[in-house]
């Protein structure tokens, strides 16, 4: 178009989801090449408002908010709702838009005339995914059917498929209103905002987007554009006078198979974090110990410092001091290898008082009758004493071993996307605290329950070998 | 062949032998009697070369140990401790294998015999005493007679010049006692000397060779088994003796 601005204005990259986007963002059917929508119109305007050149940047609904964290793009503008989950990781811009919802029945419907009679009658509502009708639906425990686009939604109501459409008013003007077949229920109700969302780092952005938006709606271009829409109602009077988005308390809904699929992949980061701490826990656990039972009077102090100190604080703490604390001397490690490191440290604090207790309960006499066999003290070891040592170390160990899995959860302190983490981050954005917590806890024992088990049946089959070393080693 | 010159052991300032001599020819089996915590178990340790000790030499065969070198010659202790087999009051057998496990365990790594030969050969002891059928159990199920004979066989296997034995009769009965009886003096016969420490002395009559009476830390006289049983020179022997026959 106007290349000579293009050229000297800075350029302001906004996000959106062209795909079912109408009347958000879509592609103009007239000219499928170019884009329209009252979000497009009103993102050109926006730009234009703070001397900048819009330019679009075509995404994808479920991930675009990561996207905006990587930057793809600098604000999303998409019938963007501030949520209390999103509202942790990013900025919202003031209301430039008052959504409502509508309810949608068929025409020859002649028993849902509010959301109510739906539950009163167990009527299924179908609605978009991950907006805010869904997740009123999903919180009054309505029969929920989600869609990916609001065409497809009004199809199944007209088909039958489902008994109602909840939808952004926006939505069901421009595919439900002048549909012969279908009707609204009740009136509007329930105002949401429409916002630009900002990265959390761009403070003077959304300063100057609040500015711009201010001022367009002041001198009307708001007005203007959703009235050529035919969005423009009473409630936009209010936008005058809510300035900072109230942000709203429903949440998004939990994707189950999604949300299965994270915590799996948490899962897995906890069994990497468990058995690379134990990994090291079990190799440095040896040095510490053969240390502190055989070394000179300083290794034994240094490594009865270093037990001390890890046994006798906490984990967690522990944690952020590597984590936080390392790189104030310049040593800086993600977070992943700082729980591994971290937890093998504090492990093996632990693993060497096993190893120690383990061979102090082989009798002096189990050497001599080795050596008297004529083996040397390397052949003696291997072959008599470590095996039995082994034994008797195995079941604590293991039980050492299911400890840590849990205490990986600590690595949540230091934002490593383990399953405690993730519970976290799914829970406060779905509320589902309970469903969830069931799911990461049933992962947590999937994991540490066949190592339990194990432990537990390694310590019966080795009590018979264990009390035999009791009983022929009273002598000593 | 065994030869002790002037042992002497201490602990700080304890003494727990003192001035031990002794000779003994191979074939000959030698019994040391005497009262508990009398150092008798401390001798044997000493001859098997697990105890340094502060003054005096052992010899065994061709190869010795003396009190400044069980310190610090490490190659020549370890080929001193393959010359004795010991069995231990306690016996110790190795609590995480099986009863053949224990008996091969040393023929096997030691002296690399084949797995399949030392087996045959463990077979054929314990077939001797009548436990080959607790070959595969762990020590732990077996008896205290069952897990005694174990532990000779352990030492037998290994077919040491000189078999040293702690209390090898105090959980065997009567019959199982013969058994072993037979098998050591077979030991004995076949050229190794033998050591056995005893409180029984019936066990010992018409099986040790020779006698010895240990007193406090020392070896108050050694003699013939005849001549000592029926004629012990010094009244602490006699004492022993007497208390022993009425028991
Ligand atoms: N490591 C040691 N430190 C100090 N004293 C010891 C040590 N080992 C043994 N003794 C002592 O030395 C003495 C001799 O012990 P030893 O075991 O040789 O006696 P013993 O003749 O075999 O007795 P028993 O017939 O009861 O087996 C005992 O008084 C014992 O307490
Ligand atoms: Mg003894």
């Amino acid at each position: 178009m106007n290349s000579l601005t293009a050229f000297a204005r800075p350029v302001l990259r906004w996000g959106g989801d062209p795909s079912g986007g109408a009347p958000y963002v879509f592609a103009d059917p007239s000219d499928p090449q170019t884009y329209t929508g009252f979000d497009y119109e009103f993102a050109e305007a926006l730009a234009d408002k703070m001397g900048m050149q819009a330019q679009f940047v075509p995404t994808d609904w479920e991930s675009i908010v990561s996207s905006l964290k990587r930057k793809e793009f600098n604000v999303i503008i998409n019938g963007f709702e501030p949520t209390g989950d999103r509202a942790r990781e990013m900025l919202f811009s003031k209301p430039y838009y008052l959504f409502r919802l509508q309810l949608t029945v068929r025409k020859s419907d002649g028993t849902i005339t509010s959301l109510e009679d739906c539950k009163k009658y167990g009527k299924s509502v179908g609605t978009l995914v991950n907006c805010a009708a869904s997740r009123l639906l999903e919180e009054g425990k309505y029969r929920v059917k989600g869609y990916q686009d609001p065409v497809g939604a009004y199809e199944d109501l007209e088909l039958g498929r489902v008994d109602a459409v909840l939808m952004d008013v926006a939505g069901e003007m421009f595919y439900a209103r002048s549909n012969p077949k279908l009707k609204p229920a009740g009136k509007p109700f329930q105002t949401g905002a429409y916002v630009v969302g900002i990265r959390k780092a761009d403070a003077s952005l959304k300063a100057d987007i609040d500015k711009a938006i201010d001022e367009l709606i002041n001198d009307g271009t708001i007005e203007k554009i959703f009235r050529k829409w035919n969005l423009w109602d009473d409630e936009q009077v209010k936008l005058r006078t809510a300035t900072p988005p109230a942000i709203e308390i429903t949440t998004t809904k939990l994707n189950w198979s999604e949300g299965l699929i994270k915590l799996f992949k948490a899962a897995m980061i906890t069994v990497l974090l468990a058995f690379g701490a134990m990994f090291i826990a079990v190799i440095l656990g040896i040095p510490l110990a053969v240390g502190q039972s055989n070394g000179g009077p300083l290794i034994r102090a240094l490594c009865t410092t270093y037990i001390e100190f890890f046994r006798g604080t906490p984990v967690l703490v522990q944690l952020l001091f590597l984590y936080f604390g390392l790189p104030v001397i310049g040593i800086t490690l993600p977070g992943w290898l700082t729980a591994i490191v971290g937890l093998g440290l504090n492990y093996a604090a632990y693993e060497s008082q096993i190893y120690r207790t383990a061979f102090q309960a082989i009798p002096e006499r189990q050497w001599q009758v080795a050596y008297s066999l004529g083996m040397r003290p390397i052949l003696a070891f291997r072959r008599i004493i470590f095996p039995q040592a082994f034994r008797i170390a195995l079941p604590p160990m293991t039980n050492d071993f299911v400890a840590l899995f849990k205490d990986t959860s600590t690595a949540f302190a230091i934002a490593v996307w383990e399953l405690a983490t993730a519970y976290r981050e799914l829970a406060n954005a779905t509320q589902s605290y309970l469903g969830i917590g069931i799911v990461v806890c049933c992962y947590y024992l999937a994991m540490s329950l066949p190592l339990a088990h194990y432990a537990h049946r390694l310590e019966r089959k080795l009590q018979r070998k264990s009390t035999g070393i009791l009983s022929s080693g009273a002598e000593k | 062949m065994i030869t002790i010159k002037g042992l002497s052991k201490a602990v700080q300032s304890t003494t727990l032998i003192e001035n031990i001599n002794l000779d003994l020819e191979p074939g000959k089996i030698l019994g040391i009697i005497g009262p508990s915590g009398n150092g008798k178990t401390t001798l044997l340790l000493c001859l098997a070369g697990l105890l340094p000790f502060e003054k005096g030499r052992i010899t065994i065969g061709d190869r010795s140990i003396a009190a400044e070198e069980s310190n610090t010659d490490k190659e020549s202790l370890w080929a001193f401790r393959k010359k004795s087999g010991i069995v231990f009051q306690h016996l110790h057998l190795f609590p995480h294998l099986t009863v053949l496990g224990n008996i091969i365990e040393a023929p096997v790594h030691v002296n690399k015999i084949p797995k399949a030969d030392a087996e045959r050969e463990a077979r054929r002891l314990l077939k001797k005493l009548e436990i080959e059928q607790h070959m595969n159990k762990f020590p732990e199920e077996l008896s205290g007679g069952e897990q005694q004979r174990v532990a000779i066989l352990r030492a037998i296997a290994m077919n040491p010049e000189v078999l040293l034995l702690d209390e090898p009769t105090s959980a065997l009965d009567p019959i199982r006692s013969g058994d072993v009886r037979n098998l050591i003096r077979e030991f004995a016969n076949s050229g190794h000397t033998v050591v056995i420490v005893s409180h029984s002395v019936r066990f010992l009559r018409g099986m040790a060779d020779y006698l010895a009476f240990m007193g406090k830390s020392e070896l108050i006289e050694m003699d013939t088994a005849d001549t000592l049983m029926a004629n012990p020179k010094d009244p602490r022997t006699r004492e022993f003796l007497r208390f022993s026959e009425v028991n």
